[in-house]
């Protein structure tokens, strides 16, 4: 993504904050809604919208856990496995989904670049244990391990829109 | 039943309050619209005051005293921000006042900047509730053109505005020095305090940052006055409070209850339908991750801030987690000290260095390649660590280990010898029964 | 580096406070660590760091007990205040910091045997005074690959980081560059540059005095020294007008090292170095380094003993009809600049002279209240006129910033955009335009109190019309003071001495001069250079006593070679007037000796008595020098003293505009930071250096046919030379902006000998 794209976006955002630094954040996730990720002329982008320095733009962007600076899967499949998602089993729905993509126990993203599964701390859908989460869509749970595959098949028939929100 | 819905009014409106006219319909916006109208900001704040509303993001601090810390003749622009970034392990309760009954929320947040003599608040909601954020997104859309906010929301020619910001992953922007710096634009990393928000906060303005359900509660009290909300409960927990069960139980959910009336039992059992067949209670973190365990002989402690505390923990965002006896004490400490070394946001040297060590301690204890003198060092590191970091992550972090460590000690014990047992987790799909 | 901030404890309000069961004072609001520094309690510090800005509040290592406080505080962030009781040493206090320590070391490698660090290593000393004495972290520590380098000059190990944020923190808060950060979070954060940038800067090198473990260690340095088998010498750095405080750290002979003083002057550079400073050293033994006195006589050369070069000199001074002149070069000290006045003297009265701005037309402002760097922190506004500090007196572009920081307005007036000019209000002026852009800001600026008005010495003495308007303006201040930014580093020095900035040139284009002593000067690479070319056809005989080899010295008839300012005694005077001493950190190299020396030499030969050692020469200068009075080395002591501010003096209508002759942009001058000797000759800015080019705006460009890249020849009423172009957005039109001091690029040829203003024609070369 280029500068003008981005500041195209934050237009009319600029008025909400007496400081342009404030629109870093907003700036990179909408950045990074082209491809997924963000790589160093997003990032770059982002710091000429902004006005601060490529260096301070990555600093904070590698601080998220939803910015990716590294190339990722047409969709990232995030599993919580916190406690209260361990308690029902997520650690086994992680691991089968893991198995089933070809991947080794800390995840990754699939040879075919369809999906990338990782873990993820307390999404904030406890009571739907074990739950996950696609991209930015609502939190789905329980996911039970048997339901892997079926969950998986799911993803990766759903196209990836056309902005990526992580 | 014990179950109130104030803060959850969209439960007694068929379960949504989304568009503006149910909201309407159900006496939304009479506050705001009676506060301007006919309060001065003042008695708004001393309303607030008077309903010793506490803080529900876990700290529960007086909201009314918060707010009476902003200077009332301050040069530069006063803030108000929500905090949504609720990341709380085992805490679910805003995302629900945000998806269902969003416009409570950006009433309370209204009557806070009145409050205050803000004409600009900020919600900080966490990247991951994308799905609430766009729910608050068409709420904001429906109050600007409804006229509930922009030029004359604090009345004719006394502009408020909201500006919804979203966080990109990280817990610690929950802490509410670390929200003001990732709203700024920078790694969220909390700052030294004093200067307190109040004083100094969002671009070192003067700034009101309360929790999504706090601000949510401000409507009601307005409505129907202080003293409505303060005959609930006791003199110190006064209200209701939503409380966010789950883990082992069976009907996990959100439930609001009237602070003081229920004990955890009641909650554990009677609410949320106790645990699965040939299975007992162990444990709870009652308020969140971030606070001590309790165990089976605190099962009738009344669910209060001061009950709670005198139990040795705290109530803190009422995120409570049950664990039945078919899972390890110790690996469910690991669990949680894996995410606070995750979480940790590097800034100082003991919670940065200090969650590694403990998580890898308590590491091999599970695998099995724990000696027996680490049980004490594990007390140790944590007893270098509590009340000596910078923010209250560290020391939240400390609370549920030293705690287990403390009740739990045969267990630990026997685990430093041979190990956790393999987990044997309840896999069931059991959908949350209330909100 | 510099843990403590100072602490007067003598004036001004105090409170009383026990600190471990004694009764001290401080003023209200001193931090404790200040405070109890400044009363010899040591609390163990890592993040802290007053320089850079407020507290942090991160490494909690400063943890103490205040009575009637819960828990711990971090003594970095608490301020004393009356009848406070602080326990740094009870038990609590103790297990905390000895707590921090045992967390901080749990990832630190402990690699202290083969750590650049050892032995002068603050989280080493600490551990010892204040930590664990075991480990009980029995896990796998962190391991990255061996160090990263963040640029040519500084290498980082990660695995020694500590994350305490100082360097972070310098880069963003202090140089502002932004280029130095964070990345990830928690355990893995570590310190880096943009993915594939370098750490390159003015002041990089600051960030390894203020790393307080050896994870930032200085290239140039890796690997040279051990603590222990190395002298450290307090001296001034010579290679810029500002002579910041500096100390030189000698290994086997050998500067290895300049770094900014433990315990700096807080008034003055307060411990930062630009990177120049810091890394010049190296050119004291570059390959054209002189080493080797030679007589050259008729079509021969001869290499010499010293002894026999100072002869040959002395003769060619001493013979009949020999008409001397001397030319003093900025890198003189005070005590070299004296001994050639002597020489003179003795020499008939013989014509000498600097090669500096001529100082008449500027003197109504010396004469007022001069401003320490230091006074610039609370300047309510800060008026610059003209000049580039940024470049030409680095470190006040750090004091400016931070003034900024701290609240100040900053109105610049000036033809060329610097590091600063997008931090303030920039008045864009077309050469010669000074007074009328200053006199139009008066009413602006004199309603402000204490304004500071740095004032750039080129270019007002290009525009002495401005003198006046600025003069009287600041007379109108109340409190007003002013900075010089001057030209020439001991500039204000051979000033003091009295010595002017002409009368040999002319002398010798005259055919006066017979005998041409050229003392650390090199007119032929000065301004004038074309002029004093042509003159020099006229002189006899040729000394030249120089550090390096140069067109001058090839044709030079004796060649003396001569010290450098870290290999000699000495004192430098600063642009704004602070008189501090050079001490040496090495010997000149075999065959070269102390300026100082060989004049003394050269003066015995012709029978004129002086002082045989730098503190009796200083001493008689001072008594014959009024400019000096009160000099001494005791008096200037470890941070210096400040001369006398001359009185002042009538211009007498030397305040005419000046309009140079010729057609053609005018031509506005400056020495880049890393484009001058120093940087050409010290290898350890090779990859910093920066070339001669000249820039121009894109519609001068379009008009001349010229586009980035091309080579333009420069064309004035004094000379020529070639350079490559450079179109700059940022540039105005009608001035061509060339940078002057890279040896051999020729742009003083175009230049009046007196710097003064001039016009060149520019063409496609």
């Amino acid at each position: 993504m280029n500068a003008d794209q981005v500041n195209a976006y934050l237009a009319p955002l600029r008025d909400r904050y007496p400081e342009s630094r404030a629109l870093i954040l907003p700036a990179l996730k909408y950045a990074q809604t082209e491809k997924g990720w963000l790589d160093l002329e997003d990032l770059e982008a982002v710091a000429e919208a902004t006005g601060l320095t490529s260096a301070y733009v990555e600093s904070v962007a590698s601080f998220y856990d939803r910015l990716y600076l590294r190339p990722t899967g047409r969709r990232i499949v995030s599993v919580c496995v916190t406690l209260s998602c361990m308690l029902r089993g997520s650690d086994q729905l992680y691991a089968r989904l893991c198995d089933l993509e070809g991947l080794p126990p800390e995840g990754g993203t699939s040879e075919d670049g369809g999906v990338t599964i990782q873990t993820a701390q307390c999404l904030g859908y406890c009571d739907k244990a074990p739950c996950v989460q696609v991209d930015v869509d609502e939190t789905e749970g329980p996911v039970l391990p048997d339901e892997a595959e079926e969950f998986l098949a799911k993803v990766r028939a759903a196209a990836q829109p056309t902005e990526v929100w992580r | 039943m014990p179950i109130r819905n104030i803060v959850y009014r969209h439960l007694e409106h068929g379960g949504d309050l989304t568009a503006l006219s149910d909201y309407e319909a159900s006496g939304g916006w009479k506050a705001l619209e009676t506060a301007t109208a006919h309060m001065e900001r003042d008695d708004v704040l001393y309303a607030l005051h008077r309903s010793v509303l506490r803080g529900r993001g876990g700290a529960g601090f007086p909201m009314g005293r918060k707010a009476s810390f902003i200077p009332k003749d301050a040069e530069k622009p006063v803030y108000v921000v929500c905090n949504a970034d609720e990341s709380e392990p085992g805490t679910f309760k805003d995302r629900a006042i945000m998806e269902h009954n969003p416009f409570q929320l950006l009433e309370g947040i209204a009557l806070a900047g009145y409050a205050i003599r803000s004409r600009h608040g900020y919600i900080y909601i966490r990247g991951e509730y994308e799905h609430q954020a766009r729910a608050l997104d068409r709420a904001l859309e429906a109050a600007y053109s409804a006229g509930h906010l922009g030029p004359d929301a604090h009345g004719p020619g006394e502009p408020f505005d909201i500006t919804l910001h979203r966080g990109a992953g990280a817990y610690i922007c929950g802490e509410e020095t670390g929200l003001l710096e990732s709203l700024e634009g920078k790694r969220g990393q909390p700052r030294l305090k004093p200067p307190f928000p109040a004083v100094a906060g969002l671009w070192e303005s003067p700034t009101l940052i309360n929790n999504v359900e706090t601000l949510a509660s401000v409507p009601p009290i307005i409505e129907h006055g202080a003293d409505w909300w303060a005959q609930m409960g006791t003199e110190k927990s006064t209200g209701v409070k939503i409380f966010s069960v789950s883990g082992h139980v069976m009907r996990p959910g959100n439930y609001e209850i009237v602070l003081h009336d229920t004990s955890l039992r009641e909650l554990i059992y009677d609410i949320c339908g106790g645990f699965r067949p040939g299975r007992d209670f162990k444990a709870c973190w009652v308020g969140g991750s971030s606070v001590p365990v309790l165990t089976k002989e605190h099962l009738d402690v009344a669910l209060d801030y001061e009950s709670l505390q005198a139990a040795g923990t705290f109530l803190g965002s009422a995120g409570c987690i049950v664990m039945d006896d078919s899972e390890c004490i110790v690996r469910a400490t690991l669990r949680l000290a894996e995410f606070y070394r995750h979480e940790s946001c590097g800034k100082c040297s003991p919670c940065r260095e200090g969650t590694m060590w403990m998580v890898k301690l308590l590491d091999r204890l599970v695998n099995g390649e724990g000696r027996p003198e680490d049980v004490d060092l594990l007390l140790k590191v944590s007893g270098r660590i509590q009340g000596r970091v910078l923010c209250a992550l560290a020391d939240g972090a400390v609370a549920p280990i030293a705690s287990a460590v403390h009740l739990f000690p045969d267990e630990f014990a026997e685990v430093a010898r041979n190990g956790s047992p393999p987990p044997t987790p309840m896999i069931e799909s059991t959908a949350g029964a209330a909100a | 580096m510099t843990d403590y901030a100072p602490v007067d404890l003598e004036r001004g309000e105090q409170v009383e406070f026990d600190l471990n069961g004694r009764r001290v004072h401080a003023p209200p609001g001193t931090m404790l660590v200040d405070a109890a520094h400044a009363n010899g309690v040591e609390i163990p510090i890592f993040c802290y760091e007053p320089r850079i800005g407020p507290p942090l509040g991160a490494c909690r290592m400063c943890l103490v007990e205040v009575e009637g406080m819960r828990g711990l505080q971090t003594a970095c962030s608490t301020p004393v205040s009356q009848d406070m009781v602080v326990h740094t040493k009870s038990d609590l206090a103790v297990d905390g910091q000895d707590g921090v320590l045992e967390l901080i070391l749990a990832n630190h490698p402990l690699d202290c045997p083969v750590c650049d660090k050892g032995g002068e290593c603050p989280l080493q000393d600490r551990t010892f005074r204040f930590g664990p004495g075991d480990s009980r972290f029995l896990e796998h520590k962190r391991h990255f690959p061996k160090p990263l380098d963040l640029s040519s000059l500084i290498a980082l190990d990660r695995e020694r980081c500590i994350s305490c944020f100082r360097c972070v923190r310098f880069s963003q808060e202090v140089a502002e560059d932004g280029l130095l950060t964070f990345q990830e979070r928690g355990g893995d954060s570590e310190i880096t540059t943009f993915t594939g940038g370098a750490y390159e800067g003015r002041f990089t090198g600051n960030i390894v005095d203020i790393c307080p473990v050896g994870a930032l260690t200085s290239i140039p340095y890796r690997f040279v020294a051990r603590p222990w088998d190395v002298t450290n010498t307090e001296s001034v750095c010579g290679t810029c007008p500002v002579g910041c405080n500096v100390e030189l750290t000698t290994r086997e002979g050998r500067v290895q090292r300049v770094s900014g003083r433990e315990d700096p002057n807080w008034i003055h550079e307060e411990g930062w170095l630009c990177d120049k400073c810091r890394y010049a050293f190296p050119a004291a033994w570059s390959p054209d380094r002189l080493t080797t006195p030679l007589i050259r006589d008729g079509g021969t050369t001869r290499e010499v003993s010293i002894e026999e070069a100072v002869a040959a000199a002395s003769v060619l001074l001493a013979r009949e009809n020999a008409r001397p002149g001397i030319v003093v070069g900025p890198e003189a000290t005070v005590e070299e600049g004296f001994l050639a006045q002597k020489i003179a003297a003795a020499s008939g009265d013989a014509p000498i002279q600097q090669l500096g701005i001529p100082a008449a037309t500027l003197a109504p402002i010396r004469a007022l209240p001069p401003a320490e760097l230091a006074d610039l922190d609370g300047a309510p506004l800060i008026v610059e006129v003209g000049g580039d500090p940024a470049n030409q007196q680095a470190i006040v572009e750090l004091r400016i910033r931070k003034a900024l920081r701290h609240g100040a307005r900053l109105v610049m007036v000036g033809s060329r955009p610097h590091a600063l000019t997008g931090l303030g209000e920039w008045h864009e002026t077309a050469p010669g335009q000074i007074a009328e852009t200053v006199g139009r800001l008066a009413d602006d600026i004199k309603g402000t109190e204490g304004v500071i008005f740095v004032w750039d010495e080129q270019s007002l003495a290009q525009e002495p019309d401005a003198v006046p308007v600025l003069a009287e303006l600041m007379a109108e201040v109340e409190n007003a003071k002013q900075l010089e930014l001057g030209a020439h580093i001991n500039g204000a020095g051979l000033r003091a001495l009295g010595l002017p900035a002409d009368g040999v040139l002319e002398a010798a284009e005259a055919g006066d001069i017979g005998t041409l002593v050229c003392l650390l000067a090199d007119p032929l690479s000065a301004p004038g250079a074309s002029r004093w070319d042509a003159a020099l056809g006229k002189t006899g005989p040729l000394v030249v006593i120089a550090t390096h080899a140069s067109e001058l010295t090839d044709a030079a008839n004796v060649v003396i070679p001569a010290s450098m300012a870290t290999e000699h005694e000495g004192t430098l005077v600063s642009m704004n007037g602070r008189a501090q001493r050079l001490r040496p950190g090495q010997e000149p190299p075999d065959g070269a000796a102390p300026g100082w020396q060989i004049l003394v030499a050269i003066a015995h030969r012709l029978h004129t008595d002086v002082a045989r050692s730098p503190s009796t020469i200083l001493r008689t200068a001072v008594t014959e020098r009024s400019a000096l009075t009160g000099l001494s080395y005791k008096e200037m002591g470890r941070l210096g003293m400040r001369l006398r501010r001359p009185s002042p003096a009538s211009a007498n209508g030397a305040h005419a505009p000046r309009e140079p002759a010729g057609e053609g942009l005018r031509l506005v001058t400056t020495r880049r930071i890393f484009g001058d000797g120093f940087a050409a000759r010290s290898d350890a800015l090779e990859h910093v250096r920066q070339p001669a080019d000249v820039v121009i705006s894109p519609a001068e460009a379009s008009r001349l046919g010229l586009e980035d890249g091309d080579r333009a020849r420069l064309v004035s009423e004094h000379g020529e030379c070639v350079l490559p172009v450079r179109v700059s957005e940022a540039h105005q039109d009608g001035v061509a902006f060339a940078a002057v001091g890279v040896p051999g690029a020729g742009v003083e040829r175009l230049l009046p000998a007196d710097d003064g203003p001039v016009r060149v024609q520019l063409s496609r070369a």
